[in-house]
C-alpha cells in the first residue's frame, strides 16, 4: 500500500501549495527591501513602538527610505504616532499603496484601519476558542499584509513587535534569517529578565541580533535641563549583545508620540541626540556586519 | 492530509466542497480507478485551523487563492457604510466606479477593500466626480504622496 509520500499532491485540497504560495508572494514582496529589523522586546511598555518611529524618522532624515511595519495587531500604536489613523488605502495595479507620513515613511498599523475603540476580531468556527488558532491566523494576516502593500525599493523596513519572549521567536521564524533584532529594555531587573529570555530564545534561531536600547534610562528635567534617575536600580541580567545606547525619558516625546509629531522637532533635547546617536549606531552596524 | 483507496492503492480525487454548515466542511473525495465516493466531515476546530492558515479548500482553490475572508467581517456593517467612527455620517450621493477602478480594487485584500472603497469615493466626492476611474485612483496616489 503507498504511504503518504508516495503520493504526489493532496487530491486537490491544495492547502501546502497555497501556503507555498503565500511565502513566495512575501518574499517577492519584500524583494526591493535592503534591511529587515525587528523592534521587541519581550516585555511590554518598554518603548518599542515610540522608539522605532522615532528611529525611523532619524534615519529618513539621514535621506533612508523607511517603512514600519506594525506588527502589534491587537495593540497598533504607529498609526496614532505617525498621523496615519485615517489613512487613504488607495488600490495600485497589483497591490495596495502604503500611507505615508509627512516625511515620506510608509507606514502599515491596524490603527488605520480599526478605530481605537474597537478591538481586532476575526472570522471563526470555534467561538470561545481562540487560543487553538488565533496566533496562525494572525501569522496569515502578517503575510497577507507583507504581500498585498507596495513595499517597493526600501533601504530598511522596521517591524514594530507585540510583546512577549515567544512571539518574538515566531515573528523570528515566519520572517526568516533575513531578520535583524533590536532589542528594548528599560533600567530594571524585571525588564532585563525578561528580555534575556528572549535573547536567549532568538540565539537558537539563525537570525543576527543587532544588539539592545535601554530605554527610559533616567528622565529628562526640563526645569534642570539635566537627567535624572527613574529607577532606583540599573542592574540585571547580563544581556550579552551589544547596547546600542541609553534613551531618557522625555514627557515631551510622549507627548508628540500621541500627537503624531515626529523627532525633528525635538533634535536639539537629550532624548532627539540619544535617538540621534541610536540611529547612527543601527546604520553603522546594519552597513558593516553581515549577518551571522 | 491524502486519502488512498485501499482496494485499488490510487490516490483519491477531491470532487466536492460544500460550504461550511455550524462550523463543519463536507468535502468528498473519490477514487478515480474504482469511483468509490467518501466524505470527510470536519469538526468546527479542523475548519478553524484551515481558516486561520488563509487558504481556501476546494478544486477551485487555485482562482480563489488571493487571501483569506476579510478577519473583519464582523465589522463589515459599520466599515462598508464608511462610518467606522461614530461621529462620521453617510454621505448619500452615490458614486459609479468604472470596470479598470474595480479591476484594481479587487486586486487588493480583502480586510482592507471596504475602507478603500469608502476612502477613494470620499476623495472623488470632495473633487465633483461622480465616478471612480484610474485617474482618480492616480490622483489619489499623488495627492497622500504615495
Amino acid at each position: 500500500m503507498k504511504s503518504y509520500h508516495d503520493i504526489v499532491g493532496d487530491g486537490g485540497s491544495r492547502i501546502l501549495e497555497q501556503v507555498a504560495e503565500q511565502r513566495t508572494r512575501v518574499t517577492d514582496g519584500l524583494a526591493g527591501v535592503r534591511h529587515l529589523v525587528a523592534v521587541g522586546s519581550g516585555k511590554g511598555g518598554v518603548g518599542k513602538s515610540t522608539l522605532t518611529f522615532h528611529l525611523a524618522s532619524a534615519l529618513a532624515a539621514r535621506g533612508l527610505r523607511i517603512a514600519i511595519l506594525d506588527a502589534d495587531f491587537n495593540g497598533p500604536s504607529q498609526a496614532r504616532m505617525a498621523g496615519v489613523q485615517r489613512a487613504l488605502f488607495v488600490p495600485g495595479s497589483h497591490k495596495v499603496a502604503l500611507p505615508r507620513t509627512r516625511n515620506g515613511i510608509g507606514v502599515f498599523s491596524m490603527g488605520s484601519l480599526i478605530p481605537e475603540s474597537e478591538a481586532l476580531d476575526f472570522e471563526s468556527t470555534t467561538r470561545g476558542e481562540s487560543q487553538t488558532w488565533r496566533a496562525t491566523r494572525e501569522f496569515a494576516l502578517l503575510g497577507e499584509i507583507l504581500g498585498s502593500f507596495e513595499w517597493g525599493e526600501l533601504d530598511l523596513l522596521m517591524f514594530d513587535l507585540p510583546p512577549g519572549a515567544e512571539r518574538t521567536v515566531q515573528y523570528a521564524e515566519f520572517l526568516g534569517p533575513r531578520a535583524s533584532f533590536l532589542l528594548v529594555t528599560i533600567p530594571s531587573e524585571v525588564s532585563r529578565g525578561v528580555v534575556a529570555r528572549s535573547v536567549a530564545a532568538l540565539s537558537k534561531s539563525p537570525n543576527r541580533m543587532l544588539g539592545y536600547i535601554e530605554n527610559m534610562s533616567g528622565y529628562y528635567c526640563r526645569d534642570c535641563d539635566a537627567i535624572k534617575p527613574l529607577f532606583a536600580s540599573s542592574g540585571g541580567a547580563d544581556l550579552e549583545i551589544p547596547c546600542f545606547g541609553a534613551v531618557p525619558f522625555d514627557p515631551e516625546l510622549a507627548s508628540h508620540c500621541d500627537r503624531g509629531i515626529p523627532l525633528p522637532a525635538l533634535s536639539e533635547t537629550p532624548v532627539g541626540r540619544a535617538l540621534d546617536q541610536v540611529a547612527q549606531r543601527l546604520l553603522d552596524t546594519l552597513d558593516t556586519e553581515s549577518p551571522r | 492530509m491524502k486519502f488512498l483507496c485501499v482496494p485499488c492503492d490510487t490516490p483519491m480525487k477531491l470532487q466536492t466542497v460544500a460550504p461550511p454548515e455550524r462550523g463543519s466542511l463536507s468535502i468528498v473525495y473519490a477514487c478515480p480507478e474504482c469511483g468509490y465516493e467518501m466524505a470527510m466531515l470536519t469538526n468546527a476546530y479542523e475548519t478553524q485551523v484551515v481558516q486561520s492558515l488563509g487558504v481556501r479548500i476546494g478544486p477551485d482553490a487555485a482562482d480563489k487563492a488571493v487571501g483569506p475572508g476579510c478577519p473583519f467581517a464582523e465589522m463589515m456593517p459599520t466599515v462598508e457604510s464608511g462610518d467606522t467612527r461614530s461621529n462620521q455620517t453617510v454621505d448619500p450621493i452615490p458614486v459609479r466606479w468604472t470596470a479598470a477602478a474595480e479591476a484594481r480594487l479587487a486586486n487588493i485584500p480583502s480586510f482592507v477593500r471596504p475602507m478603500a472603497r469608502t476612502g477613494i469615493e470620499r476623495f472623488a466626492r470632495e473633487r465633483g466626480a461622480e465616478e471612480v476611474d484610474e485617474q482618480i485612483l492616480d490622483a489619489a496616489r499623488e495627492f497622500f504622496g504615495m
